[in-house]
């Protein structure tokens, strides 16, 4: 790919989105109904899939096949122009999408891969009460009946259940064999009898994480993705694997729209007529973030490429993960302490876009949705040390 | 980066990793170093060199940060980069011959407490961009220059001093000046850090042939600004270098060590202070690879300020973890991590505090 062709992929993009990013989308998703959100982003998620733009790291056969350096422009311009992001649809078009890529059947791909271009919504029911950290000690269960398997137990922190139309799930198939050899896993449609599902108020006031509670569910055995007690490996491989391209578009809104509202902010004139970007030590610190931020979006533009080269380290995508949610964690807390008692009364932020919406308070509280799942920093910080960097582990039962 | 070129990127680490582990206390031999091409690595083939490019240079710069090596090459790859910097002429091409075979050691003499200019204000004088500390004025007799830089590294060992100095009419030229010329003195600047050699340049009247006198090639902007970027580059790889060197030995140590009936490196607290030491390491060479990146372009001044201020501090504090993490061991003077401790923060200090840097980027918050 020349360097013309990619600037002119740029301008066809950046032409894109001054006709189609909606000039108010913050705005009218700032206290917006779960129906207005719902709604807004499937009409955001179709006019993107109709450019192609939805899916671009899907293979080309589905729908997607834009090579990395144009995905990497794809998602900087997307960011500059400040656009919605896929919110609703990224576990369908990330993690489930990956999954039936790496595992499914081709029956299981035709079945849901042009139907997740469709609007068909998923959600990622992993977690349980007691499998947090440790997934692995997951106790929801799933036995053997004839064409079926019949599922019990609870899952819980299930972001956009109450939307989904399936769900990965994992579960125990054997429960007399060491606690990773047997999980299995599986594509659950959510509206089996059975299932019933019940939003989570979360620290920021909103619901979108949820219990899931699994009654005698009947799962037809055709949906089981990969081997039986095969489900562990199945889930670390495509838990990783998507990880470098969602971090960059992050990366890219986290140094684009995230940074310019902090210099706004930083800009504004306190009380007294200061501005505190007049200040020797906010300028400093402002210069400090911008400097990190380089080299996060450095950093991500350098796993994607490794990605595509099959040249990904062990522990790479924890480091980003870890620098990102850290840093978003910084500038959000930074923002809170330059925005002052005014920024403590901004009780709303818009739906549909990332952690960073310039609602200060409510982008520092909602920055925890970065450093606990996915693997809590702890947990990225041990895998850095372990699998990175070659430590010896913890002993066992320590 | 091709395939092509990391393999011969890897092949020059490894060369230089073998040759720099040979090194004692005294430094690396010149005459080894200039045998392994390193003085003619960035020189164009016409006159002996390599025709390689300054990130070829910045390898081995990282690795003599890796060493904490003693040895001139920084001072002279930068010299280097002020030769092709000017119009080809008999002088300097000799010169610049000279320095590939090793004859001659030639050093750019740019003050290490040069700021980068901020808003029309800089360290050395108030007029604006990096400004020259040295004046060139025309006599009868003819020129005459006079000034003073300090911690110029490596100014004690130059054989060829260029001194960027103000023209009469305002231009900015390189004077080449040798030590021994009247008027001129070097004192050696001791420091606590003790793999560096630096020194104080002052020149009083010291009378120079007008063909000693050089201009910047016309396609090159503001050339002293584009020689004092090089340094504080070369600056951020050696401090990559140390953390990377630091980063090695803890995590080869913490592996090894034993307390509690369990390698050290097994506590918890112990592989997550590794791990941001890895962490903030791997930021701090993508911001260094984006700086040489964007070398000839209009973002260089900006990707070097950031790369300058964080490997700074990355430098120090991943140095200083080290010290930390090894225990009473690693506050011997055997152990030799104080060495690298004490070099990260005269690098950190060196061409630029990181806060200096950080103004220059922050200036543009406050238009608007
Ligand atoms: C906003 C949000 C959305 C989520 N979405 C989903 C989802 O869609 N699907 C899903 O399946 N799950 C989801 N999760 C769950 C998430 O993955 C878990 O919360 C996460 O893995 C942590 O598990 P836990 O909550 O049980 O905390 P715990 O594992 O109990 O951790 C508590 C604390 O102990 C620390 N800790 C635990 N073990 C160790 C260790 N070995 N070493 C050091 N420290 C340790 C942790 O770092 C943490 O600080 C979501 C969580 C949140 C907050």
């Amino acid at each position: 790919m020349s360097g013309s062709d990619l600037a002119e992929f740029r301008d066809t993009v950046r032409r894109w989105c001054r006709a189609h990013v909606p000039a108010e989308w913050r705005t009218t998703q700032t206290g917006a109904t779960d129906a207005e959100f719902v709604a807004f982003q499937r009409d955001w998620f179709q006019q993107l899939r109709a450019t192609g733009y939805a899916v671009p790291h899907w293979p080309r056969e589905y729908g997607g096949g834009i090579p990395i350096p144009e995905q990497i422009v794809l998602y900087q311009e997307l960011a500059a122009h400040d656009a919605p992001r896929l919110v609703l649809a990224f576990v369908a078009i990330h993690h489930a999408a990956a999954t039936l890529l790496a595992a499914g059947t081709d029956e299981q791909k035709q079945r849901h891969l042009p139907a997740i271009l469709d609007g068909e919504l998923w959600v990622q029911g992993f977690s349980e009460p007691d499998a947090g950290s440790d997934l692995a000690a997951l106790r929801t269960a799933a036995r053997r009946d004839g064409g079926d398997y019949v599922v019990t137990g609870q899952k819980v922190w299930a972001s956009g259940a109450q939307y989904a139309d399936w769900c990965l799930l994992l579960a125990r198939t054997d429960p007399d064999v060491p606690k990773r050899k047997g999980i299995s896993y599986f594509l659950m449609d959510m509206r089996s009898p059975g299932i019933e599902v019940r939003p989570i108020r979360q620290a920021t006031g909103e619901s979108h994480f949820c219990e899931i509670f699994l009654d005698e569910v009947r799962i037809p055995a055709a949906n089981l993705i990969g081997a039986e007690n095969r489900g562990w490996q199945l889930a670390q491989q495509t838990l990783g694997a998507e990880r470098g391209l969602t971090m960059l578009e992050l990366a890219e809104r986290l140094g684009n729209a995230g940074f310019r509202w902090l210099v706004e902010e930083c800009r504004k004139p306190g009380p007294l007529g200061q501005r505190p970007v007049d200040d020797a030590q906010i300028a400093d610190r402002l210069a400090r973030l911008e400097i990190e931020l380089a080299g996060l979006r450095a950093l991500c533009r350098d796993l994607v490429e490794r990605h595509d080269a099959g040249a990904v380290g062990p522990a790479d995508a924890s480091v980003v993960k870890l620098y990102y949610s850290e840093l978003l964690q910084r500038m959000t807390d930074f923002g809170v302490e330059v925005c002052g008692l005014p920024g403590q009364a901004v009780l709303r932020k818009p739906m549909s876009g990332g952690w960073e919406s310039g609602a200060w308070v409510l982008d520092f509280v909602g920055s925890w949705e970065w450093t606990v799942p996915g693997g809590s920093s702890e947990i990225q910080r041990t895998i850095i040390g372990e699998r990175g960097l070659g430590l010896p582990r913890e002993p066992a039962g320590a | 980066m091709s395939g092509e070129f990391g393999e011969f990127h890897d092949e020059l680490r490894t060369v230089a990793r073998d040759l720099l582990g040979k090194t004692g206390a005294d430094g690396v031999d010149w005459p080894l170093l200039v045998r392994a091409g390193w003085t003619g690595l960035e020189v164009p083939e016409e006159y002996e060199g390599t025709a390689a490019t300054f990130t070829e240079v910045a390898i081995l710069l990282e690795e003599i940060g890796r060493a904490a090596a003693r040895t001139a090459y920084p001072s002279v790859a930068a010299g280097v980069g002020a030769l092709s910097a000017l119009e080809p002429d008999a002088r300097r091409d000799t010169v610049l011959r000279e320095t590939v075979a090793g004859t001659t050691i030639p050093v750019a003499v740019l003050g290490g407490d040069m700021v980068p200019a901020a808003g029309g204000e800089t360290a050395c004088a108030g007029t604006g961009g990096i400004v020259p500390t040295f004046l060139l004025t025309e006599t009868i007799e003819g020129f005459r220059l006079s000034g003073s830089a300090d911690f110029v590294p490596d100014a004690p060992v130059a054989t060829t001093l260029l001194i960027p100095a103000r023209a009469p009419g305002g231009s900015v030229r390189l004077v080449f000046v040798e030590p021994g010329a009247g008027g001129l003195r070097i004192a050696e600047r001791q420091v606590v850090d003790a793999t560096r050699s630096l020194g104080r340049v002052e020149a009083h009247e010291v009378s120079v042939a007008a063909e000693s006198i050089r201009p910047f090639r016309s396609d090159i902007r503001d050339g002293l600004r584009v020689l004092y970027d090089r340094a504080a580059l070369a600056v951020a790889c050696d401090s990559l270098g140390i953390a990377a060197s630091m980063l090695d030995a803890t995590v080869e140590y913490a592996r090894v060590r034993t307390q509690f009936d369990r390698p050290i490196g097994s506590f918890q607290a112990v592989k997550h202070a590794c791990a941001d030491m890895f962490v903030e390491l791997t930021i701090a060479r993508r911001l260094v690879s984006g700086a040489l990146a964007a070398d000839g372009t209009a973002d260089r001044s900006r990707a070097v300020s950031a790369a300058k201020s964080f490997t700074g501090e990355a430098g120090v504090r991943i140095a200083g973890k080290a010290m930390q993490l090894h225990g009473g061991i690693g506050y011997t003077w055997e152990s030799g991590i104080h060495r690298y401790l004490k070099r990260a923060t005269l690098n950190r200090a060196l061409f630029g505090a990181p806060a200096d840097h950080r103004r220059v980027l922050a200036d543009r918050y406050r238009a608007g």
